[in-house]
């Protein structure tokens, strides 16, 4: 083996190539860069002229919101990623998100005793709206799940787990892993869960489902009900349809002030 | 007597009727548990109850849930009470007892205040007269007309609406302590004098 010959002769040519590839893939990027610069300007332009339009019609229709943020979503911007900025000065989109993020913050600190910290979208969603009386904007359940996310991204401890078709927003950081979660969404449908049910869906072992109802009442997220037929259910106070019908009390109220 | 009484959320909720093993949760339950019970005896007036009238009670056994609570929980539930200063036992079995919505000090308080307000300071009451013969243990006394009520009949001023006379005895023995009120015996009974 030649080692000198082949070796420099290669490394050099090779260095070569890197280098006559290097300057192309330079002045394609920059070519390109300067296209898609011209093309976002006149994005902007187009967006600025649709949002000025529609201003009104964004604050007031959560459908037209939604469209609205997907739009947005395409190209690439994000009208809530500053509280200052053009998007949510131009928009005072960022207000209405933030602002939102502030009641759903207060409904869970009311909520929080009885719930463990963990509820319904659907909960969470009639009890932003009684807040806000008959004559405020109305918001939908992606409004709400748009603040969540900005409330997330701020890290208040807010997560957002999907179960059964819908969603349940944890307030407070418990530590719930995918056992728990899974576990979380078998309880769904009735608001209970019993380790009979776990291992006949998920077909675990008696011990495993144990310590994941053990955890849950941990977590104050389950009450334990040992008068129930057959053998002891797990209770959700978060699932608890009853539940949504009920007022938060005067009590609670008080729990959600500073 | 069908009082349109509001029941709170936990008990339609099945585990409230099981004592709860965390103990963050269980602190929650007992005080849920405690504002029932006193909400519940004050609006069905009820000053006195056994135990097992209380097992069988609306208030412990929620018959369309099929679910009641234990006995042992129950006596938790009342031991809570008593320490908060809402209930004493009657006897010594611990079988019935005295519940009392407003602490026998909270009722001296406003007592004292009606007192001061309507100038009775250092003016002397029997017992009777301030219960004006509303006397809940004692059927046998004959009831006084409206006509001759003095103004000294607590018992059926609006503020106090809701004191039975065990629970007076105690808020006026809770102003005796605080040099208030002094408890005498007059000449068919006892009385109080106020200071």
């Amino acid at each position: 083996m030649h080692r000198r010959g082949v070796g420099a002769g290669a490394i050099a040519k090779k260095k070569l190539a890197e280098a006559k590839y290097k300057e192309r893939g330079t002045v394609l990027a920059e070519d390109q860069l300067a296209q898609m610069s011209k093309q976002l300007d006149m994005f902007k332009t187009n967006l600025e002229e649709f949002a000025s339009k529609h201003k009104q019609e964004i604050r007031k229709n959560p459908e037209f919101r939604v469209q609205f943020q997907d739009m947005c979503a395409t190209i690439g911007v994000d009208p809530l990623a500053s509280g200052k900025g053009f998007w949510s000065e131009m928009l005072g989109v960022g207000d209405f998100y933030y602002e939102l993020g502030v009641q759903i913050i207060e409904v869970c600190l009311a909520l929080k005793h009885r719930n463990g910290g963990l509820i319904t979208l659907e909960e969470l969603h009639q009890q932003v709206l009684k807040g806000r009386g008959k004559f405020a904007q109305d918001v939908s359940q992606d409004d709400l799940i748009r603040a969540i996310k900005k409330l997330k991204a701020l890290g208040t401890g807010f997560s957002i787990i999907p179960v059964g078709g819908t969603y349940l927003i944890q307030s407070v950081p418990a530590e719930l892993n995918m056992d728990h979660t899974v576990v979380l969404q078998l309880a769904e449908k009735s608001g209970y869960v019993t380790v009979s049910d776990i291992k006949a869906t998920l077909k675990w072992e008696t011990e495993r489902a144990r310590q994941v109802l053990e955890h849950l009442l941990k977590e104050g997220l389950a009450w334990l009900d040992l008068q129930a037929p057959g053998e002891a259910h797990y209770w959700l106070p978060a699932l608890f349809t009853d539940l949504y019908s009920q007022e938060i009390t005067a009590d609670e109220a008080r729990e959600a002030l500073p | 007597m069908a009082m349109s009484f509001e029941w709170p959320w936990q008990y339609r909720f099945p585990p409230f009727f099981t004592l709860q093993p965390n103990m963050d949760t269980r602190q929650k339950q007992l005080a849920a548990w405690c504002s029932l019970v006193l909400s519940f005896c004050r609006l069905h007036k009820q000053s006195s109850m056994t135990v097992m009238e209380a097992q069988e009670s609306p208030l412990f056994n929620n018959v369309k849930l099929q679910r009641k609570l234990p006995v042992e929980s129950i006596q938790i539930v009342l031991e809570e009470l008593r320490k908060k200063g809402n209930l004493e036992w009657l006897d010594k079995n611990k079988s019935s007892f005295l519940i009392m919505w407003r602490r026998p000090e909270e009722w001296g308080k406003l007592i004292y205040q009606w007192v001061s307000r309507s100038g009775q300071n250092n003016s002397v009451f029997t017992l009777y007269e301030l219960t004006c013969g509303e006397d809940t243990e004692d059927e046998g006394s004959p009831k006084v007309p409206v006509s001759t009520r003095k103004e000294g009949c607590l018992l059926f001023l609006p503020e106090f609406h809701g004191l039975d006379e065990a629970t007076l005895l105690r808020a006026l023995q809770a102003l005796q302590q605080e040099h208030k009120a002094e408890i005498i015996t007059v000449s068919d009974g006892r009385g109080v004098k106020f200071f």
